[in-house]
């Protein structure tokens, strides 16, 4: 990662993180230990201007990460690779299977053993590879995507409520609010859950790859994690020294 | 001119011979009565501080000692019998009297010595000054603090004496005491004076009957809103689930709205208007619906409401305060063709759009299909996403753990 996205990234964590400590009090407002955080005077209101600034600074995070992405050439590569594909789907497939292992164990016992004497497909013996993103990478992208879209339309709506109700009815307007809190929680959960898991939490990689801090990949991250993307850099080089 | 010289020449003998004798008379009691150590047998002091008679309204009108202690106006040996009769106010103070007579003070059970109230009690014996003075028991700045003497400790009432202290709280005392406004409501504004009746007694100032009366003694404009709107509609067909003026802004310690401690508070208007309006067996009585607390918490003004905004919308801001009309009322401020203008009091320019919806929202699958649908959508693709996060990691545990069970 070089110096602009991880920027981006770090943008992208603080906006997150204060944008959720400051809107889910909101959502769950019958919760009663929540109250005490905003019983200062005017701390209410300043949480929404907190939470507003926050928002700001995250759009424009991403209006700057969409002109990255068109105008430099890194940034057009990325995308080229970010592009899901149907090999993302199987390998989300295979990985879940390789891992239950659940058709090795029915071949052990003799189960179906002539199905995977003919198919051995099916037995999942080896793990996918993965190039540059993998599916759980591209998944996650996509979805902060999708994610910003719903929460930048709902929320502005929401800021500018008399815009939206002259626009649309209430019952409309309604439905925004439902949208803004629900897509929270879903974000909440996948950063918590999916992202915490595969970049943290997973013994694999814990405590954690240090690629977001200083942009650097190790050659042994590279080779178990990424190793088709590992094999097309070894060509390239390859090729780099033959031609010279 | 000279047919006048006679009658004044007698009227001024007349008035000079009754200062003479009154004069005389009082002087005779007071070579006794001035000395201070002068005590009955049993310590009660007799001690008459003759200044302040004399600067006393009674002594400054020039009566004298016998015209209140009539037993004495006959007798010339003195020192006269120990024991007088109680003076007796009624002679001159007859109204005053006979409404004292219907008071709670004067039905006060006369075995516990404590409750006996008498006219002396509230106005002082030889120093009474007139309700105008400044010095006065009585005076509107005074008045607390002469009930007070009894109610807070000595005379224990159904609530007890912190009820009584929590006065002290009010905007009417911060009038009378920080604003010097003699008009703020003391005691005997809301209570009655000579006539003090107990609360539950049908005929106090204060009872439910009365209590719409006695604040619109001086809240005339509220009052008259009050029974324009529809509380104050039923309360004149004498239902007595009805919320008065009490029910809602506290008695004693009424404050401003204002005011945080307040009932009426921004943020506490909500929670003193679901005291019935979330009560079921009241809704069922009365027809209306329940749940409006909760729904209006959902809602984006109840969520900032509790926590403490103070801008936002509580039940007042859009169904009014003491003239609240049910909505099917032309006159409504949440009459569908007056929401406009009544949203439009916070979010200028709101237009019909504002009608178009519901902010009360008790069933979204009855009143908000789409609402419904994207709620419900939402929560089953939050389940099955977490329900595949959660697959996939397990997974990736349990192969982790089976690899390494393998290698060991």
């Amino acid at each position: 990662m070089n110096l602009a996205e991880r920027i981006q990234h770090f943008l992208l964590i603080g906006t997150f993180f204060i944008l959720i400590v400051t809107g889910l009090p909101v959502f769950f407002y019958d919760i009663k230990f929540l109250k005490p955080l905003f019983s200062p005077e005017k701390s209410f209101y300043i949480r929404g201007i907190i939470h507003r600034v926050a928002a700001v600074v995250m759009i424009l995070n991403l209006v700057w990460h969409i002109l990255y992405t068109i105008f430099t050439k890194r940034g057009r590569d990325n995308f080229k690779e970010m592009i899901p594909k149907f090999k993302d789907i199987r390998d989300a497939f295979e990985i879940f299977w390789h891992h239950a292992g659940l058709t090795r164990f029915l071949n052990r016992k003799g189960i179906l053993k002539n199905f995977f004497t003919r198919y051995p497909y099916w037995l999942f013996e080896n793990p996918p590879q993965y190039g540059r993103y993998n599916f759980i990478e591209k998944f996650e992208y996509w979805a902060v995507g999708w994610g910003s879209f719903v929460m930048i339309v709902s929320g502005f709506l929401m800021w500018k409520v008399e815009l939206s109700l002259s626009l649309f009815p209430l019952w409309v307007h309604d439905i925004f609010i439902i949208l803004h809190g629900y897509e929270a929680i879903l974000a909440f959960l996948a950063v918590i859950i999916w992202h915490m898991y595969n970049v943290h939490l997973n013994p694999e990689v814990f405590p954690m790859s240090k690629i977001w801090l200083n942009g650097k990949i190790t050659g042994k991250e590279l080779r178990v994690l990424h190793p088709l993307e590992y094999q097309k850099i070894l060509e390239e080089r390859q090729k780099v020294l033959e031609s010279s | 001119m000279k047919f006048l010289k006679i009658p004044f020449f007698v009227l001024l003998l007349c008035i000079l011979f009754t200062f003479f004798l009154a004069a005389t008379t009082n002087e005779d009691c007071m070579v006794c009565h001035e000395d201070p150590d002068l005590k009955t047998d049993d310590q009660k002091s007799l001690y008459v501080d003759y200044a302040k008679y004399v600067s006393s309204i009674h002594g400054d009108a020039g009566f004298s000692c016998t015209d209140c202690h009539t037993d004495l106006s006959g007798i010339e040996d003195f020192p006269h019998p120990e024991k007088l009769e109680p003076v007796t106010c009624r002679t001159c103070h007859e109204k005053a009297y006979e409404e004292f007579q219907k008071s709670a003070h004067s039905q006060a059970t006369p075995e516990e010595d404590c409750c006996a109230v008498s006219c002396k009690d509230c106005h002082g014996t030889h120093d009474i000054k007139g309700k105008e003075d400044y010095d006065s028991r009585v005076f509107p700045l005074n008045l607390p603090h002469t009930c007070e003497t009894c109610h807070l400790e000595k005379v224990q009432t159904e609530r007890g004496g912190e009820f009584i202290k929590r006065y002290e709280m009010s905007i009417h005392y911060k009038g009378l005491e920080k604003a010097g406004l003699a008009t703020s409501s003391n005691c005997s504004n809301c209570h009655g004076a000579h006539d003090v009746r107990h609360v539950h007694d049908p005929d106090s100032r204060v009872s439910r009957k009365n209590i719409i009366r006695t604040c619109g003694t001086c809240h005339m404009g509220i009052e008259r809103d009050y029974l324009e709107g529809i509380h104050g509609k039923d309360y004149v067909k004498g239902l007595n689930d009805v919320p008065v003026c009490t029910d809602c802004h506290s008695e004693h310690d009424i404050t401003s709205p204002q005011d945080l401690s307040s009932t009426v508070y921004a943020t506490k208007v909500a929670e003193v208007c679901s005291r019935c309006h979330d009560d079921e067996t009241l809704s069922r009585q009365y027809g209306f619906i329940t749940e409006r607390l909760k729904t209006y918490s959902s809602s984006f003004h109840g969520t900032a409401s509790r926590f403490g905004e103070t801008r936002v919308a509580n039940c007042a801001s859009c169904h009014g305060f003491h003239d609240i009309r049910p909505s099917s009322d032309p006159k409504s401020m949440i009459h569908p063709d007056n929401l406009p203008e009544t949203c439009g009091k916070c979010h200028a320019g709101a237009g019909s759009n504002f009608a178009k919806g519901k902010i009360h929202v008790v069933s979204e699958k009855a009143t908000n299909k789409w609402a419904y649908f994207v709620k419900t959508f939402y929560i089953i693709m939050i389940a099955c996403i977490v329900f595949v996060f959660l697959a996939f990691i397990s997974v990736d545990i349990l192969h982790r753990v089976f690899r390494r069970r393998k290698k060991a």
